[in-house]
């Protein structure tokens, strides 16, 4: 949870609080009524905050909302295309989040564990490519940071882990073993990060994201036609080891903004995508 | 400050100022029934408040429109720089420009060595930390456009046709001539069949790079810049000579109509009918 986050959900919770603070100015009997409403608030809320990408497509949906973001394109009621049409034939495009598998970046790797992604991902991509036979886009959004700033970063958190790892080697007894060999093993994790950086690696932030477009006589057509093409590069591109899955609701219009314009600074991004990914 | 936190401070204001009014004003005055309706609607601007960290963009046109089809724009998503070389939009009263920059690349894994393999993929690996603003890498299969070549079968099959029935209405027709054109005729519509029914794929590469100004002439040369730089630091990891793309080239990477062209897919469609009524 970020600042910004907890700002909303504090003052948006307050006004939940207050409500249970005074049931009684309610009058009898409404004021069971009242904290019945403040609690079914505080659910939407907190529901909102951590699984709006369920909520807001099942409200556009059960109600038919579809939303214009602009002139000919038409953002469908279950959040998950958008569709133009271009006389009288339908382009739908749909996006899915192409995240390496966070474990890749947990666990301890040795230069040949590198290596030997390396070496295997040119052939990995082109199998992929080849195993498609429709339009895609496969897009990296990525900012280079600041090396420094970044090396700070990891030597601060490998200072924590050791003043971590001198508490638990006064303590005795085997639950603190375990404890010691996870603490050392995010010491080297760290290590090996800060040695890559010292070797001229350079850190950056990037979001992985694809995009494909099916054709239809008509609306119906075309986002049938999109999702099995979303199906398909499913497989296609599991063998890049890739986490997918189809990006809907909000994340949907913010890439399809991409298309025209990048956003200014990839931490904005980075928030909007932390949910869903 | 920032839009939505005035967004969301308006609607919490809202909110917190509904429920004062049903906590503070007296049941003499305000019935428990409405005093619980008036509670109902600051809850659902509570709700609102919140949603606005995320959905400011949908909020307001939602309340203005009350309708089922929400309109956020109406306008054009983009517009080409009189240049040609960059889209152009506008969003909270900054121009952003935005330039396509092509990599050429036709290397292919299968003739490339163990050690040129992690040659190339350390080489992608840096590629994308070059630059220290947002920038997107792209690779892009797209639908060839056979428009012009359907087009000129299209025309030959016509005028073969015209030949046939100009040669059927002669009584004093050589016969050799009317095989001849038949032949013709057939050989061009198997050819389009053929041409028609294939998809053929093309993939590329590229770069964006966007950047803002108070004027437009001012986020072009901006964006100019940044993509002569991207340009400088692909072409020395790549070793590759990029280039900015220009005209009509660049609809290719933003319309979906340019990535999918009509024509071509219309007659694969139809194509596809045929065999399925078959």
């Amino acid at each position: 949870m970020d600042e910004e986050e907890i700002m909303y959900l504090a003052f948006s919770l307050l006004v939940v609080l207050i409500v249970f603070a005074f049931l009684s100015s309610f009058g009898k009997g409404w004021s069971l009524l009242a904290a019945i409403l403040a609690v079914i608030t505080a659910v939407i809320i907190i529901m909102i905050n951590w699984a709006d990408f369920i909520i807001f497509p099942f409200f556009t949906k059960t109600f038919g909302i579809t939303f214009q973001p602009a002139r000919d394109y038409n953002i469908i009621k279950t959040q998950d295309a958008i569709v133009k049409n271009v006389n009288g034939l339908f382009y739908a495009t749909g996006f899915l989040t192409a995240n390496v598998f966070s474990y890749s970046f947990k666990e301890e790797q040795n230069d040949q564990d590198i290596e030997s992604k390396l070496l295997a991902a040119p052939d990995n991509w082109e199998k992929a490519v080849m195993s498609t036979n429709f339009p895609f886009k496969f897009h990296v959004l990525s900012a280079g940071n600041d090396i420094q700033q970044v090396r700070d970063e990891f030597e601060g958190k490998r200072s924590y882990q050791e003043f971590q790892l001198s508490r638990m080697q006064q303590k005795e007894g085997a639950a603190n073993e375990s404890a010691i060999t996870e603490i050392r093993r995010n010491i080297s994790v760290i290590q090996a990060k800060i040695d890559r950086i010292s070797r001229g690696e350079k850190p950056v932030s990037s979001i992985m994201y694809i995009e494909t477009t099916a054709v239809g006589v008509s609306e119906k057509a075309a986002v049938d036609n999109l999702t099995a093409q979303i199906k398909q590069l499913q497989i296609s591109m599991s063998s890049l080891d890739l986490q997918i899955s189809r990006v809907v609701g909000r994340e949907l219009y913010l890439l399809f903004k991409f298309n025209f314009s990048l956003p200014w600074s990839i931490k904005e991004v980075e928030s909007q995508f932390s949910k869903e990914g | 400050m920032n839009p939505k936190i005035f967004m969301f401070l308006g609607l919490l204001g809202v909110s917190i100022a509904l429920l004062i009014i049903a906590l503070a004003v007296p049941l003499s005055i305000l019935p428990s029934p409405i005093k619980i309706l008036i509670l109902a609607l600051s809850l659902l601007f509570d709700i609102l408040a919140f949603s606005s960290r995320h959905y400011s963009y949908i909020i307001m046109p939602a309340l203005q429109q009350r309708s089922k089809r929400i309109v956020l724009s109406n306008e054009e998503p983009y517009w080409m720089s009189t240049s040609e070389d960059s889209i152009i939009k506008r969003e909270k009263g900054y121009f952003i420009a935005s330039v396509y920059i092509s990599i050429p690349i036709y290397r292919s894994a299968t003739e490339m060595t163990d050690l040129e393999k992690v040659d190339f993929s350390r080489q992608a690996s840096k590629l994308i930390g070059v630059s220290r603003d947002p920038v997107r890498f792209t690779t892009e299969m797209y639908l060839m456009n056979k428009d012009a070549y359907l087009q000129i079968l299209r025309d030959a099959i016509s005028a073969a046709e015209n030949d046939q029935a100009r040669l059927m209405q002669q009584k004093s027709t050589d016969p050799e001539e009317l095989d001849m054109v038949k032949g013709k005729l057939a050989m061009w519509k198997n050819i389009f069949d053929n041409v028609s029914k294939v998809q053929s794929l093309e993939l590329t590469s590229y770069v964006t790079v966007s950047a803002e100004g108070l004027k437009e002439y001012e986020a072009v040369s901006l964006a100019q810049q940044k993509a002569r730089e991207m340009m400088s630091g692909i072409a020395s990891i790549l070793g590759v000579t990029p280039s900015i793309i220009t005209g009509k080239d660049i609809l290719k990477f933003v319309e979906p109509e340019y990535l999918i062209p009509f024509s071509t897919i219309t007659e694969q469609i139809n194509k596809n009918i045929e065999e399925e009524v078959i």
